[in-house]
């Protein structure tokens, strides 16, 4: 939970000891795979802001974005938006029509704990995530005490946020509710080089955004056994610019997309043993307008997850895990034919055994998608510590993951394909990792990665026999790469000091060919950059705390055989506050500055993102 | 040596940016030859402007942005030669670009068109453009290249003939009608009714509109070359296609006004009064063909293939009786395509 009850702000969760058990057992941390937390302090920094910016500025994610509230999906080590999965809870609530999830409509204000799942690591969690999977989590903290938090900003291109946060309870039950709304005119300046000889400022027009949601959460606890209730509304009705190229009238393009996400979960620990049992059932509006080609798309799905999990000792040191997975899924489009549904359920099983200095996992999966079984997908992972008692790990791991087509994929009329067969990558993955006192107040974490991906039978869409365009297997892809992370920290007395930074190298190429004299063979995939490099200080002393963070964004090609390209971006962001304690509560003030060097960049062509901005946030929360 | 002139060339590049070095495209452009737009990719702004020159047998593409350092727009539909001028309709851009046909400079951008197909020229001072999701056609002043007016059709409109002082205006997208306008006081006199969705048309010599319907993409209706008598604005003739699943289209005519040719898996050649659908294919598909033009002054056959629609299409040339000459790499999705004949 952020920050309350310490004198230096941006760091908490190191100190205070909460007692935190999700209970939630489908999301585990097995030997041999890569994942990573985000840091407190981090979502503080973003908690008014969306899953969208903080990935990009912290994360090597590369996030294709619209521009300010505009749609951003990821890219995760070279793949495909849809197949990073967002999880919430461990239950994936990606649309199934799209796939994919827009990152720009989860706010992390929302979430109590947000981790990343690279390659393999996701397995355990969901199928499909062949990239990787982002979990959100919320979760209890068990304390007789009510806090409540008041978090309100405001900034440049009239951008108003609020997020109310109550939370009380005990050592039994807790409550926590949070409400929140986002609304932003995004009507900033940006400098046109494209319509004419001389660049021409312009301001970005119909780019406004209205966000509001609330999330609703009880948990139980009897002995060792803990219950929950997750309610999750939220709507955003956002106008989407035209491209900057644009020179039409007000084409009054308009998205409206609500959700509804409820979730039940009970976890029964008996002994080393435990049962978890979650159910969730999910509701998605996606309309769509566009006065000018009038078009007016309408969309609405509902998929229903239950999920039960077997987690038992076997023998000294050995874990098995048996986990049932069953999700329904029905379409209502008037862009398909009919009502669509679908239904997958997979069988999970997993043995993982820590031993000395090793640690092992193998998994097994099997898929039933409707009346078919597909081949089975498996993971195995093998850990070693090279030092006893000291936290340097070698981990390598090798999967194979499926992703079922998305129903757009199968049924979009026209060229939806309901033949597709399901996507499927063989993932490779070797990576070290320390994390080590290295003298008094330094502490030093590091990590490696090097990946290879090998993704067959890949959807893509292409013209077809007639006049528009059909999904079909078609693409092969290879992606290898490389992650590295470091970053030391410096606590002593009311000094901290954090250094990260972090650098990834993705090279995606395409397999073919697919035409006579196929360019894009061996080609870098579109705008996915080889070289993403950030970088953040983060300084508190006393009530005073202060972080710049740097991001570089490399070249990204936006033809498929590479002849053109967008350039690289280098942004710095700054932010800086203080946090003035009243006894066990506190006001923080907070000012940020985006883009610092007022950079004109784009992350997708001729959709520019806006210069300098500022936001101003005023955070107080009371405990008693 | 060579790595000092490779870092040079690494800084300058790194310089530049996404831009090509500017080249005077004007020695390649005063010959005879003919101009491609490719279409590029809808909403990722990357159409372009190429042109094949007769003169050195090469085509040379991208140069739009390199005359004018920006680029021409996103999904470029046509383009006509009036003197020295040429008139690029940019589909997605909502614009139309006047540029010298010579130094292929940008004279002026004549903005705020909705979703902009095609354009003719009525007379001496006023153009007509179709317009695929607004129900009218724009006037547009071709001296001072501005909006001057709407017709309201109705309906979205495509390809435009214009023939004495009428002009011939098809309702292609979920549609099937001509629409006729008279052109002095732009208002519509009539409307003739043809196969569903009429996309393309020319007049022959003997004042008959051909207009070629290929029947909707759901593949509901057949396709339909028809006749039309624009004396009398009836429908002297239909030819239905054999099969449900023929999608023609692009249909063109010689200078002479006497041969017809339009894409039907492959390139298909028809004399006006042969009084069937030919039943052979000239030159056979190979690749995604996807627009044809015929040279006015040679009968030359040009098409463009559109590869898989995604990486750099070609234009292949052919003459008139179905030889082949070359295959030149065009950029994406080459599509419309105008002469530029040597005066």
């Amino acid at each position: 939970m952020p920050l309350h009850g310490q004198i230096s702000a941006w760091d908490d969760t190191i100190k205070i000891k909460e007692v935190v058990i999700s209970g939630n057992k489908f999301i585990s941390d097995p030997s041999g795979y890569k994942k990573t937390t985000i840091d407190s302090s981090v979502l503080f920094n973003y908690s008014s802001g969306n899953l969208s910016d903080m990935l990009s500025e912290n994360t090597d994610i590369f996030i294709k974005s619209y521009g300010m509230g505009g749609t951003a999906t990821p890219a995760f080590r070279g793949t495909g938006a849809s197949h990073t999965l967002i999880d919430w809870n461990g239950i994936d609530i990606n649309s199934p029509m799209l796939g994919q999830s827009d990152l720009s409509l989860i706010p992390v204000g929302l979430i109590d704990d947000i981790s990343i799942y690279f390659g393999g690591a996701s397995i355990p969690l969901n199928s499909g995530g062949i990239g990787g999977t982002i979990n959100l989590e919320t979760k209890p903290v068990w304390k007789r005490e009510t806090l409540i938090s008041m978090n309100t900003g405001m900034g440049s291109f009239g951008r108003y946020t609020g997020l109310l946060k109550v939370r009380t309870g005990n050592y039994r039950f807790q409550t926590v509710t949070k409400v929140f709304f986002q609304n932003s005119e995004n009507n900033f300046r940006y400098l046109n080089t494209e319509i004419s000889a001389d660049p021409v400022w312009q301001t970005r027009t119909n780019n406004q955004v209205r966000q509001k949601g609330f999330m609703q959460e009880f948990y139980f606890r009897k002995e060792k056994n803990i219950g929950s209730v997750r309610i999750w509304y939220q709507s955003a009705d956002r106008n989407l610019p035209a491209s900057i190229l644009s020179q039409q009238p007000n084409s009054g393009e308009n998205q409206l997309d609500e959700s509804l996400r409820t979730m039940l979960t009970y976890d029964i620990l008996k002994g080393e043993s435990n049962i978890s049992l979650t159910g969730a059932w999910i509701f998605s509006r996606l309309n769509y307008f566009n006065n000018l080609a009038s078009i007016d798309s309408r969309n609405m799905s509902e998929i229903l997850t239950l999920k039960a999990g077997l987690q038992k000792p076997i023998g000294e040191n050995t874990k098995l895990k048996i986990v049932l997975d069953e999700k329904s899924s029905l379409i209502r489009s008037n862009n398909y034919n009919h009502n669509e549904s679908n239904n997958t359920a997979t069988l999970t099983a997993s043995v993982e055994r820590n031993r000395g200095r090793f640690g092992t996992m193998v998994l097994l999966r099997e898929l039933f998608n409707n009346h078919s079984i597909l081949i089975p997908d498996f993971s195995a992972g093998l850990q070693y510590r090279l030092f006893t008692g000291k936290n340097y790990f070698i981990k390598a791991n090798i999967s194979r993951n499926s992703k079922i087509p998305s129903m757009n994929d199968m049924f979009w009329e026209p060229g939806g394909n309901p033949d597709l067969k399901n996507e499927y990558a063989l993932i490779y993955e070797i990576s070290y990792e320390m994390n080590q006192k290295i003298s008094d107040p330094f502490n030093l974490k590091y990590d490696m990665a090097v990946f290879r991906y090998s993704i067959k039978d890949m959807i893509q869409w292409h013209p077809g026999e007639y006049s528009y365009w059909t999904a079909d297997n078609i693409k092969t892809v290879n992606s290898t790469g490389l992650e590295s992370s470091v970053s030391l920290d410096y606590i002593l007395n009311n000094l901290n000091a954090a250094l990260n930074a972090g650098y990834s190298f993705t090279k995606a190429v395409a397999g073919g060919p697919k035409i006579e004299n196929d360019g894009s063979v061996g080609k870098q995939l579109m705008y996915i950059p080889e070289n993403q490099f950030n970088v953040s200080f983060r300084i508190g002393f006393g009530s005073f705390y202060t972080s710049w963070m740097a991001d570089f964004t490399g070249k990204r090609y936006i033809t498929v055989d590479n002849s053109k390209y967008l350039p690289g971006y280098f942004i710095n962001n700054f932010k800086t506050g203080v946090r003035l304690p009243v006894k066990s509560s506190y006001i923080d003030l907070n000012f940020n500055v985006d883009n610092l060097f007022n950079k004109n960049y784009q992350s997708i062509a001729f959709y520019p993102l806006p210069g300098r901005s500022y936001f101003i946030k005023i955070l107080v929360q009371i405990i008693k | 040596m060579k790595t000092y002139i490779k870092l040079i060339l690494f800084f300058s590049l790194a310089i530049s940016c996404t831009k090509n070095p500017i080249f005077n495209p004007g020695k390649y452009t005063l010959g005879g030859g003919v101009f491609i737009l490719n279409e590029g990719n809808f909403r990722a702004g990357n159409g372009s402007l190429s042109f094949y020159s007769y003169d050195s047998s090469k085509i040379y593409n991208d140069l739009f942005y390199s005359v004018n350092g920006r680029p021409l727009g996103d999904v470029p539909n046509s383009m006509i030669i009036r003197e020295e001028k040429a008139y690029i309709v940019v589909n997605n851009s909502g614009k139309i670009e006047v540029i010298d046909n010579s130094t292929l400079e940008s004279k002026a951008t004549i903005s705020g068109l909705v979703s902009p197909r095609n354009l003719a020229i009525v007379n001496n001072s006023k153009a007509y453009v179709s317009s695929l999701y607004s129900d009218s056609v724009t006037i547009i002043d071709i001296f001072s290249n501005s909006i001057t007016g709407y017709i309201n059709l109705r309906r979205s409109s495509e390809a435009i003939i214009i023939a004495g002082n009428k002009a011939y205006i098809s309702n292609w997208m979920g549609g099937k009608e001509i629409m006729v306008i008279n052109t002095l006081n732009n208002q519509v006199v009539d409307s003739i009714e043809v196969g569903n969705e009429p996309e393309s048309m020319v007049l022959d010599k003997n004042g008959r509109l051909w207009v070629l319907c290929n029947g909707g993409w759901i593949r509901e209706n057949f396709a339909k070359l028809v006749e039309i008598n624009i004396g009398t604005d009836q429908v002297q003739q239909e030819y239905q296609f054999p099969t449900i699943q023929a999608s023609p289209s692009c249909l063109r005519i010689d200078s002479f006004g006497q041969t017809l040719y339009y894409l039907d898996n492959g390139v298909r050649k028809m004399d006006i009064n042969l009084g069937k659908l030919p039943p052979t294919v000239l030159i056979p598909e190979s690749g995604a063909f996807y627009k044809i033009a015929v040279n006015p002054a040679n009968g030359d056959i040009f098409i463009s293939d559109a590869g898989d629609y995604t990486q750099k299409g070609y234009v292949l040339l052919y003459k008139n009786d179905g030889t082949f000459v070359s295959k030149e790499r065009a950029d994406i999705i080459p599509a419309s395509m105008c002469f530029k004949l040597r005066y």
